[in-house]
C-alpha cells in the first residue's frame, strides 16, 4: 500500500481526536538538529469544519481488537485498515515538519494483538524520531489503556504532552459502550503519568540533564451526547481530573453518530455542538475566572443554557452581587462580570491606576459592552438600559430569535481566544 | 500644514521623530516619500536619514518610556498602516511626557489606537510562523512565498533559523520583493524578484499530495463550518498554501 493510501485511510480514522493544541512545550532545537516547540503553540492551517490543524493527527494502525460501540475504528466494522511502520511515520512527520505544515506529531493507535504490543510500537516511532532523526518537534502520544506501567513510564521521555482518554463520562456508560476498556486502569495510567512529570519535574531542579517527563503535561477528553449523563456530572469530573492529577486539558467533543447501528447510541442529525461550547466556556472559568464547578451548575440546573454563556447565566442567579464599580472592584470580581476577560480585567487595573476609567475607555479596552453594561457603573453611573431586573437582561444578551447564529458567532470568537488551538 | 517626509526606514523615521521634537516647525504629519503627493495645502519638509539622530531617539524611548513602548513603534512602523507614522509621533510626544506608564493609558485614543495596529502586526506575524509553506526546490534548498498585509518578515526569521536550522530555506515576500535567506549558519536579508518557474524537487509531489490528502481527510464532515475557517485563515492567504 502506498503512502497516500495509508495516510487517507489513518487519518481519516483519526480525525474524531479532538486534541489538536501544540502548547506548553518549551523544547529546544539541538545542535544540527531539526525543530523546536513554540509555548503558545502554532496553528498551521484550519480544516473544512474550522478546527486548527497543528500537528499530524494520525493512528499508527486502525486495526483494532477491541470494539467500542461509538468509534469507527471498532473490530466489528467493515472499513479500510492499514498499519505503518516507524520508519514510514518517522519519514512522514520529519517531511511535513520541514515544510512547515505541521508543529510535530499527533499519535494515537488501534489496539492490535495486544495494549503492550501497540504501545511498543510508538515508542519506536517516537524513538526514531528523537533518537535517530534528532527532531526537537512536538510529540502527543495517547497511552494505550491497560498498556504496561513501564511501557508508559518509557512513552513519557519521548513525549511532550500525553493523554489517557476518559472516553465518557461515568465508568457505568464506559462499561457500556466500551466494555474492553476500564475506568480503573485508566485513571491508573493518569495518576502514574501524573505523579512521573511531579518526580521528573522536581529530579530537574537539581539534576539538569535528567531527562525531561511529558514537559507539556497530559491531558484527556470525554465524549458528550452519546450517553445521558449531564453537564454538572462532566464539570465535576473535570473539577477533580484538574485538582487531582493537574491535568493541562479536558477536550470534550460532541458525539457524532458513526455507527448508526447500535440501539445503545441516541440516534441525533448532527452532534450536539453547542452544548460542546458551553462545556468548553464553563471550563474555562474553572481553570482561569476561579468558578468551582458548583457554582455553575447544581442539581436544581444540572445542564448549561445553551441560549447562554455560563458567565452570565451565572451573574443572573446571583444579582445581588452586582452592579460593581469598574473603578473599584478588585481582579476576582471583575472577572466575575459577563462581557470582560482576563485580559481586559488587567487592563482594566493597569489604566485605571493612570487615571479613573469612563464608559467610553471601556470599550477601547475590548470590554464587551453589550454584556457587561448591564452589571456594572463606571464612575457611579449605571449604563444598561434595563435596569437591574433579571428577564429583561437575559432577554437583551439572548436575544432568542438569532440563538442558533449568535451560538455560531461565539463559538467563532471562543476557539479563536479560549482554545487557542 | 507641515509634513515630514522621509525615506521609508525605520531609522529615517527615527530622524523624523528627532526633528520633529528639535525644530521650529512641528509636523502635522509624517509620511514616507511614496506616500506623499504633493497638494496646495501641505508644506513638505525632507528629512534625512541620520544614524547618530536615530540612534538618539532609540535609546530615549528605551531609557525615558520602555522597552516595550520601542517594540510598539518597530511594530507599528512594519505595520505600514494609513498615517502610521503620524500616531508613532504622537504617541511618542505622549510617552516622554508619561514615562512608562504610557502603555497603561489604554483609554487615551493615540495609545489604543497604536495597541490596535501592533496588534494587527503581532497578529499576522504569529500567523505566518504558521502559514507558510516550503517547497522543496532542486540543490536541496526550501523556498517559501508569501504576501502579507504588513511587513513582518524580519520578525519570523528568528524563529525559523531557529527551528530549521538544518535546512537551507528562503523566505520571500514577493509583494516588497524583499527575502531572508539562511545558509544553516546565519539569515539575511536581501532583494529578491523571481521571474521564472522555481525548478522544484522531484520528491516534493509526493510530499505535497500526501498533505493536501491529509487535509481533507482530516475534517468531520459533520462538523463543516466554512465560515469559521476562513475566519481563522482568511482566503487572502491561500493562494500560498499548497492543501487548499
Ligand atoms: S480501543 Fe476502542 S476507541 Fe480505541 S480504536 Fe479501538 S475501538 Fe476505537
Amino acid at each position: 500500500m502506498n503512502l497516500e493510501r495509508k495516510v487517507e485511510i489513518l487519518s481519516e480514522s483519526a480525525k474524531y481526536d479532538v486534541s489538536c493544541s501544540s502548547s506548553g512545550s518549551k523544547r529546544k532545537n539541538t545542535k544540527g538538529g531539526l525543530g523546536n516547540g513554540a509555548y503558545a503553540g502554532i496553528c498551521h492551517s484550519w480544516s473544512e469544519d474550522g478546527r486548527c490543524i497543528s500537528l499530524l493527527k494520525i493512528l499508527y494502525t486502525n486495526y483494532c481488537i477491541y470494539d467500542c460501540v461509538y468509534c469507527v475504528n471498532r473490530h466489528s466494522n467493515d472499513i479500510p485498515r492499514a498499519a505503518f511502520t516507524p520508519e514510514e511515520l518517522a519519514e512522514l512527520t520529519i517531511n511535513f515538519y520541514r515544510r512547515n505544515y505541521i508543529e510535530g506529531l499527533f499519535l494515537s493507535s488501534g489496539i492490535i494483538k495486544n495494549p503492550d504490543y501497540t504501545m511498543e510500537q510508538l515508542i519506536k516511532a517516537m524513538r526514531l524520531l528523537r533518537e535517530n532523526k534528532g527532531f526537537n518537534g512536538y510529540i502527543h502520544v495517547k497511552a494505550i489503556p491497560g498498556a504496561d506501567s513501564r511501557l508508559i513510564s518509557l512513552a513519557g521521555q519521548y513525549a511532550d504532552r500525553m493523554s489517557v482518554n476518559i472516553e465518557l463520562p461515568t465508568g457505568k456508560s464506559l462499561s457500556m459502550l466500551a466494555p474492553q476498556k476500564n475506568k480503573s486502569s485508566i485513571i491508573g495510567s493518569m495518576g502514574l503519568i501524573s505523579t512521573r512529570i511531579k518526580e521528573v519535574r522536581e529530579e530537574r531542579k537539581t539534576f539538569k540533564k535528567a531527562l525531561p517527563f511529558v514537559p507539556a503535561g497530559q491531558s484527556t477528553q470525554l465524549i458528550v451526547g452519546a450517553t445521558p449523563d449531564d453537564d454538572l456530572h462532566v464539570l465535576n469530573l473535570t473539577q477533580g481530573l484538574y485538582g487531582r492529577f493537574g491535568l493541562k486539558r479536558v477536550y470534550y467533543s460532541a458525539y457524532v453518530p458513526v455507527n448508526t447501528q447500535s440501539s445503545l447510541l441516541p440516534a441525533i442529525a448532527s452532534p450536539p455542538m453547542v452544548r460542546e461550547n458551553r462545556l468548553y466556556q464553563a471550563d474555562w472559568l474553572l481553570r482561569f475566572y476561579g468558578f468551582k464547578a458548583e457554582e455553575i451548575l447544581d442539581e436544581k440546573h444540572p445542564n448549561l443554557d445553551l441560549n447562554l454563556d455560563p458567565k452570565s447565566d451565572w451573574a443572573l442567579r446571583n444579582l445581588h452581587l452586582f452592579p460593581v464599580e469598574v473603578n473599584k472592584a478588585d481582579y476576582e470580581m471583575l472577572l466575575r462580570v459577563p462581557g470582560i476577560g482576563v485580559i481586559s480585567a488587567r487592563k482594566i487595573l493597569a489604566a485605571r491606576r493612570v487615571k479613573a476609567l469612563t464608559f467610553d475607555g471601556l470599550s477601547r479596552i475590548g470590554v464587551v459592552l453589550k454584556r457587561a453594561r448591564h452589571f456594572i457603573t463606571c464612575q457611579g453611573k449605571y449604563y444598561g438600559e434595563r435596569g437591574l431586573n433579571e428577564e429583561l437582561i437575559r432577554l437583551s444578551i439572548t436575544n432568542t430569535k438569532r440563538t442558533f447564529s449568535q451560538a455560531s458567532n461565539q463559538l467563532t470568537i471562543f476557539t479563536e481566544e479560549f482554545l487557542g488551538c | 500644514m507641515i509634513v515630514y517626509i522621509y525615506d521609508g526606514t525605520f531609522s529615517g523615521l527615527l530622524t523624523a521623530v528627532y526633528e520633529a521634537f528639535y525644530q521650529k516647525e512641528k509636523p502635522g504629519q509624517i509620511l514616507k516619500e511614496w506616500d506623499y503627493s504633493q497638494n496646495l495645502f501641505s508644506q513638505p519638509i525632507y528629512i534625512y536619514s541620520d544614524n547618530d539622530k536615530a540612534d538618539k531617539v532609540f535609546n530615549a524611548i528605551k531609557e525615558r518610556i520602555s522597552f516595550t513602548a520601542l517594540k510598539n513603534v518597530y511594530y507599528a512602523f512594519l505595520s505600514e498602516t494609513d498615517n502610521g507614522d503620524t500616531l508613532i509621533y504622537n504617541y511618542l510626544k505622549l510617552g516622554l511626557k508619561m514615562g512608562k506608564y504610557v502603555d497603561g493609558n489604554y483609554s487615551h485614543e493615540t495609545v489604543s489606537r497604536l495597541h490596535e495596529i501592533c496588534k494587527k502586526v503581532a497578529r499576522e506575524k504569529h500567523r505566518m510562523l504558521g502559514l507558510i509553506r516550503f517547497r522543496l526546490i532542486r540543490g536541496d534548498v526550501y523556498y517559501a512565498s508569501m504576501e502579507p498585509d504588513h511587513n513582518v518578515i524580519a520578525l519570523i526569521a528568528p524563529h525559523f533559523a531557529r527551528r530549521m536550522s538544518d535546512q537551507n530555506w528562503i523566505i520571500h515576500d514577493i509583494k516588497r520583493k524583499t527575502a531572508i535567506v539562511y545558509n544553516q549558519t546565519e539569515w539575511v536579508m536581501t532583494e529578491l524578484e523571481v521571474t521564472q518557474a522555481l525548478p522544484i524537487d522531484e520528491e516534493e509531489y509526493l510530499y505535497q499530495k500526501v498533505w493536501k490528502t491529509y487535509f481533507d481527510k482530516i475534517a468531520i464532515r459533520e462538523r463543516k463550518n466554512p465560515r469559521l475557517q476562513k475566519s481563522f485563515m482568511p482566503s487572502r492567504y491561500w493562494k500560498h498554501l499548497i492543501e487548499i
